[in-house]
């Protein structure tokens, strides 16, 4: 298993399958411990806190070579107290299963998953400056308004935007930034513009004949 | 001719006041992998099968697999510039190519850019790549000829405006020969005609394109190229494009020919692109799907119905074999299509018979309804004449003494074998071949020497043309052989006849 060496860009779509599976399976013995909200955040902070500080923990969790009883004592003896006891048996389900490497993998579907469950969706807003408060409130609202669903938002901050903004949500894109329509606008006019070359050399061909 | 600097800014300023600024809403992807034509894709949830999508260098692809968790997508441009990671925008259409009159005399890619240095195509036509090919109710049955000008096909294998004749042998055997012939020959009847070129080395592309402009053929003809250096999916919708250009003029009426050279190297280029999508492999390692790629693309050549316009498109498709082996996979789907074939042989072409046309087992299903009426009644037979003739002259060899009726019988046959022979480049009018046909076929030709055959026609011909020019005009208007007519021609041969000496060589 080589899982964690790879380029940032790359999407292991087995992984985030995997994921998918583990993570509902995960929301589902929580609920039912009434736990949910509180078990997500806890795989949150265990894969910002723990595992994105330590590269060698995530090697070791994803390594084949060091057992599952070994992972388990591990996981007793790190997060012990400090993690709800769902969320640990769930740690140790991975580690027999050899899977404790996609942990990363489980959050990010179990994040998107309760998004789902609680009918709210994640949108991205790409702006050339920060937003301000205002701003985001309308955003928001506009957003919320349109969709009629809670909304999340995620903002990045792109100054190759120019200007506007660039929602995302889910595949779907709405694209009102400067750059895009700088972009489409020297398209139709260097085509307006050959047109009309085009144009006039067939009057001047034709007058000449 | 000069642009003044104010005539520039004056055409900015028109584009920039009629520019709109719009929210852009498109759904995205994000290329995982890319290469070899073909890239796999997350996300684009809501894409269709057959969707365009835009790559940031601009490139466009076809959503063509559509899986589990990604897309494939056939990218029909520059898939070098393309990186993982990539932003991929669905464009919510399907792919159209430009047609109507403006396609008519240009060399263009299988996405209607120009290849020919001549910029971009000026219409506002376009017209769907794939379209579901018109139904029985629309449809009449084939008719009206659409000669070749070739004597052979002609006279043997008749193709009638809406038919799929499919033209079949080993390389350099002429297959393209016959197929630029026919489109020589359309010169004047109002056909467009349509080759599309797929897989073929550009040089030779170059040159049907210059023999085609050198005959004057290129007033109605498009050529549309997708070479050996194109990625797979460009030769991959090459000959949907060129389809879908004629279709234009035949919902409008009009009449187009459209030759597929060829078949076999599209064929290969749909088997790359499903592998290389882990599409299961088949027979040949062809993917199951490939004969429905073939079909729906013959399909849409019809005869439409008087309702319609009664428009056609005819197609010549070619499929090149492999030491002359019919039964592979490819040719006999494509023989199993179409309505009927044109087999080339190589033994005939290298034994100095051009067009090679084997004619025991070429046949036109379409048959005599795409005849004129005085073409059939010189040629009705010749085909079976001439495959008896074959096999009694393999008999003949074995050099048992013949009987007087078996040794006209090969008399015969020799000489129809070198009056059928035509050289390139030189399709010859209806009224023509009907002469040619008739004095050989009605053994007027027994008494001339074998090797003087040619050499007589072509004497004939100019005679008959320069003598008997009213009995030319009367045969073309009426296009058919009556006693009247036959009895000129009669006297016309027998005038010829007495004052002829061949020249001695």
């Amino acid at each position: 298993m080589t899982e964690g060496i790879k380029h940032e860009t790359v999407l292991d779509t087995g992984a985030e399958q995997l994921g998918k599976v583990y993570a509902h399976a995960l929301i589902g013995s929580a609920n039912s411990a009434g736990v949910a909200d509180e078990v997500v955040d806890q795989l949150g902070r265990f894969v910002d806190d723990y595992l994105a500080k330590n590269p060698q923990l995530v090697l070791a969790f994803s390594s084949p070579r060091i057992d599952e009883a070994e992972k388990g004592r591990v996981i007793d003896r790190l997060l012990g107290g400090e993690f709800h006891p769902v969320l640990i048996n769930f740690l140790k389900v991975m580690a027999r299963r050899g899977r404790l490497g996609y942990v990363s993998a489980v959050r990010d579907a179990a994040d998107s998953l309760r998004d789902e469950l609680l009918g709210r969706i994640v949108a991205e807003v790409r702006t050339a400056v920060p937003l301000d408060d205002s701003l985001r409130q309308t955003v928001l609202s506009r957003i919320a308004q349109a969709t009629s669903k809670e909304v999340r938002l995620v903002e990045v901050v792109d100054d190759r935007l120019v200007g506007g903004m660039v929602i995302r949500i889910g595949d779907t894109i709405f694209d009102g930034s400067v750059a895009n329509q700088i972009n489409k606008l020297s398209r139709k006019v260097r085509s307006g513009f050959s047109r009309e070359l085009l144009q006039r050399f067939d009057n001047f061909a034709g007058n000449g004949a | 001719m000069k642009f003044s600097s104010d005539e520039i800014a004056s055409v900015l300023q028109a584009e920039i006041e009629n520019f709109d600024s719009k929210v852009d809403v498109s759904e995205v992807g994000t290329v995982l992998e890319v290469g070899d034509g073909i890239a796999r894709v997350y996300g684009l949830s809501g894409v269709m099968a057959g969707e365009m999508v835009e790559f940031p260098n601009g490139a466009i692809g076809l959503a063509f697999n559509l899986e589990e968790t990604s897309v494939g997508v056939i990218i029909l441009g520059d898939y070098l510039t393309i990186q993982e990671g990539d932003e991929v925008k669905s464009l919510g259409t399907l792919l159209s190519v430009p047609a109507g009159d403006a396609v008519i005399g240009r060399v263009l890619d299988p996405l209607g850019n120009p290849l020919d240095g001549k910029g971009p195509v000026q219409t506002t036509v376009t017209r769907p790549v794939e379209i579901i090919a018109t139904g029985v109710a629309e449809r009449k049955p084939v008719s009206e000829p659409m000669q070749t000008g070739i004597k052979a096909v002609d006279a043997m294998t008749p193709i009638g405006r809406g038919q799929r004749e499919l033209i079949i042998g080993d390389r350099k055997t002429g297959k393209t020969a016959i197929a630029i012939d026919a489109i020589l020959n359309q010169k004047g009847t109002g056909v467009k005609c349509f080759y599309i070129a797929i897989g073929q080395k550009d040089s030779a592309v170059a040159s049907v394109v210059e023999v085609l402009r050198r005959e004057g053929a290129m007033e109605y003809t498009t050529v549309i190229a997708a070479g050996a250096s194109s990625p797979a999916p460009l030769q991959y919708v090459a000959p949907y494009a060129g389809t879908a250009m004629a279709e234009y003029f035949m919902f409008n009426g009009g009449h187009a020919l459209v030759v597929y050279d060829d078949l076999s190297k599209q064929a290969t280029a749909y088997r790359q692109m499903s592998l290389l999508m882990r599409r299961p492999p088949g027979r040949e390692a062809y993917p199951g799907d490939v004969f429905y790629c073939h079909s729906r693309l013959l399909e849409r050549s019809a005869k439409l119905s008087d309702e319609l316009g009664g428009g056609s498109i005819t197609s010549l498709p070619i499929i090149e074999t492999l030491e002359g082996e019919v039964s592979a996979y490819i040719p006999t789907n494509v023989i199993s299509i179409t309505d009927g074939q044109i087999y080339l042989q190589p033994d005939l072409f290298f034994s100095g018979i051009r067009p090679a046309m084997n004619a025991g087992i070429s046949v036109s299903r379409v048959g005599g309804a795409a005849q004129t009426k005085a073409m059939k009644k010189v040629a009705g037979g010749l085909r079976l004449d001439l495959a008896a003739f074959r096999a009694l002259e393999a008999f003949a060899q074995l050099g048992t003494d013949l009987d007087a009726a078996t040794q006209s019988q090969l008399d015969r046959g020799y000489r129809m074998v070198e009056l059928l022979k035509q050289p390139q480049y030189q399709p010859m009018k209806m009224t023509d071949q009907v002469l040619s046909l008739f004095a050989g076929t009605r053994g007027y030709l027994d008494d001339v020497p074998v090797k003087q055959v040619q050499q007589w026609e072509k004497d004939f011909l100019h005679f008959v043309h320069s003598k008997y020019n009213s009995l030319v005009e009367d045969l073309d208007s009426k296009q058919e052989l009556s006693d009247a007519i036959a009895e000129q021609v009669i006297a016309a041969i027998k005038d010829f006849k007495t004052g002829y000496k061949p020249e001695v060589k």
